[in-house]
């Protein structure tokens, strides 16, 4: 790398430049992006446009009820219904959000995926997931499905150690019977190529997608088989000239470009095992493939999956627009999860109980002076979440009592007034003018005083987490 | 047997840390025995608890002396059916 020195010139200015081009506030900060960006592929450089993505129809798809619901006891159908209903609130008209996909196996799962479509919601579109087996198609079938995926698993790990098969070839015609089950049924298939990112991508994952292309060649274009990179143990790597099988730059060419999937064929699944996840699903989209595929807060097999609401906020990044995205019914379907007991962390971005507050009083300051110094965007607006402070001596009764009662979720005439908190709001002030505390006080340790100081309203509205 | 301005003046000592020989029944809670936000929801927390009470949390918080809060605590007390002889 050569030395290139440079001075540079201060811009001297009596006036605040805030670079609201960036950072416009009303959205998240704007991703703006320019030039080509180079790929060496096989000894050869290959450029990738990534400003073309603000143009392209990328989208989102959802595996809450399938992977999510691996890493946790099942759902009721309910809760299910419920979860369905809100996504569909987040998608919006436009469909950023365009499919979820559901079991098929039980009664229940079968009685899910009605009563989710009788609610007539367009988006989420509902898609059905399968193993690689004649027999499961018949669940399909009685659905009546227009999609489904199929786990069509490609590394060795899985060919020969899981599935015990004999050879890759006969591998391959096995998955290819399931497929061609698929359009005689017409279906789409969409193969999930499990474990891609540890896969021989040259000797199998390559040869079987040129198979499927020409399979797809025979049916209409609306059965063409969808491909999907499922990223099964988080070993795909983002940055440009890593190796196959974990470069996900390489592994989007060699199936857009080589093989022919067209972009709105491929879907990204990932998972958050190296706490790659966001980042990896986001570099899919750059690289050309068009959907990526999440599950809400992350929630699923091991360390996760790329989390939808991430996506959703990186979408509206790339698009410069919300796109009829309703980011509120992110804090919605955060406010109801916890409620079912999935647990959020307090500090997870968009949706934790505290992604937006404030503790240091210099910052604290700050945020009253102009919130938007450290405020991601205008959260109140976007989540329904305006910037918080922690509780300090500076607080006052009001502020301790506007804690309690959003820790409790008490809304109205329901609010319990600053008399009945002021033991709290004492234990409080005795911190700095008895103590001499300095810091400002944690949520954690104002929800153990409420539980101490104020039992009686702990045991009436206590939270479920 | 305490008058309701005796047991006033006693909670409000209590909780300020004055003695309760120096306060008047004129006194402003705030201006004159200074009362801080906290004490001024701790006073009327004890008020609560000394006379059996609920009370109203802005009309209660808008009382500036001893006297109002003899007269409105007394008031409340009868609209709460609670015995001030016993």
């Amino acid at each position: 790398m050569t030395r290139e020195r440079k001075k540079h010139r201060l811009a001297d200015s009596t006036k605040p430049n805030l670079l609201e081009g960036t950072f416009p506030y009303s959205l998240p900060p704007m991703i703006r992006l320019e030039g080509p960006v180079t790929e060496y592929i096989d000894g050869r450089a290959v450029e990738f446009d990534f400003a073309a993505v603000k143009d392209r129809n990328i989208l989102i798809s959802d595996t809450t009820f399938r992977d999510g619901q691996q890493a946790r006891p099942p759902y009721t159908i309910d809760q299910m219904v419920h979860i369905y209903d809100l996504m569909s609130h987040l998608s919006g008209p436009n469909g950023v959000l365009r499919q979820t996909e559901f079991f098929l196996y039980t009664k229940n799962d079968r009685e899910t995926l009605d009563r989710c479509r009788a609610l007539g919601h367009k988006y989420p579109e509902c898609t059905g997931w399968i193993r690689a087996y004649e027999g499961d198609f018949r669940l399909v079938k009685e659905a009546s499905l227009k999609e489904t995926g199929i786990l069509t698993s490609s590394s060795d790990y899985h060919i020969f150690q899981k599935l015990k098969f004999r050879s890759r070839k006969e591998c391959i015609e096995k998955y290819c019977r399931v497929v061609d089950a698929a359009f005689e049924a017409g279906v789409r298939p969409r193969c999930h190529l499990e474990d891609l990112t540890r896969a021989d991508i040259e000797g199998f994952v390559l040869p079987f997608v040129d198979k499927l292309m020409e399979m797809s060649q025979q049916v209409p274009e609306e059965l063409s088989v969808k491909i999907r990179l499922c990223d099964t143990m988080g070993f795909g790597i983002s940055f440009p000239n890593a190796e196959l099988p974990r470069s996900i730059p390489k592994l989007i060419y060699k199936l857009n470009r080589e093989c022919g999937v067209p972009s709105d064929r491929l879907e990204w699944h990932g998972h958050n095992d190296f706490h790659k996840v966001h980042a990896n699903a986001a570099t899919a989209w750059l690289y050309g493939c068009d959907v990526v595929n999440t599950t809400l807060f992350g929630f699923g097999e091991r360390t996760g999956n790329p989390p939808l609401e991430a996506a959703i906020f990186e979408y509206i990044a790339l698009k410069g627009d919300l796109c009829g995205i309703d980011t509120l019914a992110v804090t919605e379907l955060a406010d109801y999860m916890r409620s079912i007991g999935l647990p959020i962390p307090d500090n997870y971005p968009f949706a934790g109980k505290s992604f937006n507050t404030t503790r240091a009083g210099i910052h604290a300051d700050g945020l009253r002076q102009q919130e938007q110094i450290y405020n991601i965007f205008d959260t109140e607006k976007l989540l329904g979440k305006p910037p918080r402070v922690a509780i300090t001596d500076k607080s006052g009764a009001d502020g301790i009592t506007h804690w309690v009662n959003e820790f409790f979720g008490l809304k109205g005439k329901d609010r319990i007034n600053k008399i009945k908190i002021h033991r709290l709001a004492r234990w409080v002030i005795d911190q700095y003018e008895e103590h001499g505390r300095l810091t400002a006080i944690s949520d954690q340790e104002l929800e153990q005083k409420t539980k101490e100081l104020l039992p009686q309203y702990w045991e009436k509205h206590k939270p479920n987490n | 047997m305490a008058t309701v301005e005796e047991r006033i003046k006693a909670v409000t000592a209590r909780i300020l840390k004055l003695d309760p020989e120096t306060i008047k029944s004129e006194h402003n809670f705030t201006a004159d025995l200074g009362a801080e936000s906290v004490q001024s929801i701790e006073l009327v927390a004890m008020f609560e608890e000394e006379f059996g009470i609920e009370m109203d949390e802005d009309a209660a918080l808008s009382v500036e002396t001893v006297s109002k809060a003899t007269e409105y605590i007394t008031n409340v007390c009868k609209e709460q059916g609670v015995d001030l002889e016993k």
